[in-house]
């Protein structure tokens, strides 16, 4: 079995835009998944609005696309009644950070035992562009015309200090980290969270001069830094360039979960 | 095995274009019936997991249909077996 | 072999919950319905059932939603600003056709308004509140009594229908010590299970589809966005939408005749009054203060979807008298399926209407 035959095949191709990296992150969430070698009817999906919630209606499980930041609400009264379905939510920046941040915090918290895969565009790519909460600053936008004068917010930071047992961060470029890191994820009792910038053509490249979908892949490789250099530009006293992001494993722990079964 | 890419669901990205370390895929030139320029293959034979797929058991690299953001590309049984030319490069 | 006990309402609204088999609760603390969270907080986890306190109420109705989905029967309890934030997901839940039971103690509003007091203010929220068109059952208890049989009722209720059911009791009822007998055992009607090939949101006659729990291999799609009978979503198409919002109406006011759940006292008499929840405790004074024939009253449990035919029961009514505690939410229903005048009598504040308050209206006259 591969990540292929994960998929509601009646239901492709997908409404996700040409070069949109959702699809990408997808693939490598099932193909985590897969590895897990868990049954398609004791796997749950959950999702809440937007672009990147729209993947569990491709998946070949019991799939819930719930209401706008409230998918790791739904996902806890899930994995609660029930402790005997692994339950993974797809959630995107706006979904998990603005609206459902309280929600986000929460689940970490309470270090529920849920694998939660943020694709971050830094964008709201479904209602046409807006700026989200993790759009840099400067960058232009429907809502921020003239720059995004509001500091970002960095999820998995949030994640690790509000609790969560696995903490790791990817991007849609790094298909086989991210493979592995939703993979360590999965594995991980309690709450693990895995963020994934990915690129967005239509709504982000577009205003921000990634006039091509590889301008933005290429842009997201060229910014991230690998955790290790980041601690090893930390010890020697060095300053870490602004406008990169740390990937990599983040966090790993063992902090007491709820929901995995005894 | 053979790669192959399906024209139904490609949205033409070109994404595969620029992570196969082969350089297996190319920028296609016409447009398909709906309009899409779906990325040729050049010389196929060279994927390394077409080629040892079989010999390892398991799936090798597949940095490409990992990465195809419209599950388009996959590998195919051939038949009936084709054999290959496979030139080597000095 | 039944008991008595002296309990409190919303001790009886939990106990009725844990008879009905209820295994999920998520709440949120809000006055006045939070001993209900209190009760079931203790007796849940010894019951092999899960007791969890979301971060606020938007996320209690989404946990109960999500537990429903598992085959749990889940309940939440709130009041009106609680209410008020759920009002999302109960749309979720009728698009979804989840059942699910949240029970709503009434408080004075709007806004924090008055949390210790009593009041009927949500009646109309609680059918109208969540955007587009759907359809709710909503039950109203007047007592301890109906408190504990009210909400087991609404388990049964809420899986034949595929609704979120709602208890609209208040303050005065939730808080309010009585006798009550308790059942050995309340009447259990399981979920109808999705069959095997049969799609998952495709209804029969009775416009109610079959349940396809998760974890049981159906592989089913749900989702809030207008969706076909596969589950998948289908937000464009016209007519699409009119069926599936039209069926969402329609599999509960067809059923309007066996919901229905009032009695009628005196169905000759000229003056009739109708009330729900704690009111009715006034008229009930009031008629016991003058035995006789002159005087009707119709106590109405099942308060949406609204029984009109029950109003043609008083065939000689000149007028209807609604007492409620708000301003007229329910006489202005009541209004659009009789011809005869309908006298509203409000009373906000916290406090029942005083029975001689009733009589003063009813000699009054026309």
């Amino acid at each position: 079995m591969t990540f292929e035959d994960w998929f509601r095949k009646d239901r492709l191709p997908h409404i996700f835009c040409a070069g949109c990296g959702n699809g990408t992150i997808i693939n490598c969430t099932l193909a985590a998944v897969d590895q897990m070698g868990w049954k398609k009817e004791e796997t749950v999906f959950v999702s809440g609005i937007g672009c990147s919630s729209r993947a569990p209606g491709y998946i070949m499980t019991d799939s819930l696309h719930t209401t706008h930041g409230r998918a790791l609400a739904f996902a806890t009264g899930v994995k609660m009644a029930n402790k005997n379905l692994h339950v993974v939510v797809f959630t995107g920046d706006g979904d998990l950070a603005a609206i459902g941040g309280n929600h986000f915090i929460h689940a970490c918290r309470r270090n529920i035992d849920l694998t939660v895969v943020c694709m971050n565009n830094q964008i709201y790519g479904m209602t046409g562009g807006q700026g989200s909460p993790t759009t840099p600053l400067k960058c232009l936008s429907t809502t921020t015309p003239y720059g995004c004068a509001e500091p970002p917010f960095d999820l998995c930071e949030l994640a690790i200090a509000a609790g969560a047992n696995y903490v790791s961060r990817w991007t849609s470029y790094h298909v086989k980290e991210l493979e592995k890191a939703v993979l360590a994820g999965l594995q991980t009792p309690g709450f693990s969270f895995i963020e994934a910038m990915t690129q967005c053509p239509t709504a982000f490249g577009r205003r921000n001069k990634f006039r091509q979908v590889i301008d933005h892949v290429e842009y997201l490789k060229a910014h991230s830094l690998l955790k290790a250099k980041r601690d090893r530009l930390f010890e020697e006293g060095k300053e870490i360039p602004p406008d990169m992001f740390v990937v990599g494993e983040l966090m790993r722990r063992n902090r007491p979960a709820m929901g995995v079964l005894p | 095995m053979k790669l192959a890419i399906d024209e139904i669901r490609c949205k033409g990205c070109n994404l595969c274009t620029k992570v196969c370390p082969y350089k297996i895929f190319k920028e296609g030139k016409k447009p398909n019936r709906k309009g899409i320029i779906v990325p040729e293959l050049d010389r196929p034979e060279r994927c390394a997991n077409c080629r040892l797929q079989k010999l390892y058991g398991r799936r090798l690299c597949g940095v490409c249909e990992l990465t195809c953001p419209d599950q388009a590309i996959h590998w195919i049984e051939e038949e009936p077996y084709e054999p290959h030319k496979v030139a080597i490069e000095y | 072999m039944t008991r008595t006990e002296f309990w409190q309402g919303n001790t009886a609204c939990a106990e009725g919950a844990l008879a009905a088999g209820c295994t999920f609760f998520g709440g949120y603390p809000i006055t006045p319905s939070t001993e209900i969270a209190e009760h079931m907080a203790a007796k849940l986890p010894k019951k092999g059932g899960v007791f969890i306190q979301m971060e606020d109420e938007i996320a209690s109705m989404a946990s109960i939603i999500g537990a429903s989905w598992t085959g749990a029967r889940s309940m939440t309890a709130t009041s009106g600003p609680g209410f008020s934030l759920m009002m999302e997901n109960i749309g979720f839940a009728a698009m979804t056709e989840t059942p699910c039971v949240v029970v709503n103690v009434q408080r004075g509003g709007p806004s924090t308004g008055q949390p210790t007091m009593g009041a009927q203010g949500d009646m109309m929220q609680c059918r109208f509140g969540s955007h587009g068109d759907y359809s709710v059952i909503a039950l109203c208890p007047s007592s301890v009594q109906e408190m504990y049989e009210l909400t087991a009722k609404a388990f049964n209720l809420a899986d034949r229908y595929r609704v979120p059911v709602f208890l609209m009791a208040d303050e005065i009822v939730g808080h309010m010590r009585e006798k009550i007998i308790i059942p050995d055992s309340v009447e259990k009607i399981p979920r109808k299970e999705l069959e095997k090939g049969v799609l998952p949101f495709k209804a029969g006659d009775d416009l109610i589809p079959g349940f396809a729990t998760f974890g049981k291999g159906h592989h089913v799609h749900v989702t809030g966005l207008t969706h076909d009978e596969r589950g998948y979503p289908c937000a464009t198409n016209v007519n699409l939408h009119h069926n599936l919002v039209k069926r969402l109406v329609d599999k509960v006011e067809n059923a309007r005749h066996d919901l229905a759940d009032f009695s009628v006292i005196n169905p000759d008499a000229e003056e009739v009054f109708i009330a729900y929840g704690a009111p009715v405790r006034a008229v009930q004074q009031v008629l016991h203060d003058r035995p006789g024939q002159d005087i009707g009253f119709l106590q109405i449990r099942t308060v949406w979807p609204f029984p009109d035919f029950a109003l043609a029961r008083f065939k000689n009514a000149r007028r209807f008298l609604v007492p409620e505690l708000n301003f007229g939410q329910i006489a202005r229903e009541i209004e659009r399926h009789v011809n005869v005048p309908v006298l509203s009598i409000p009373k906000l504040g916290g406090d029942l209407h005083l029975p001689r308050e009733l009589t003063a209206v009813l000699e009054r006259g026309l």
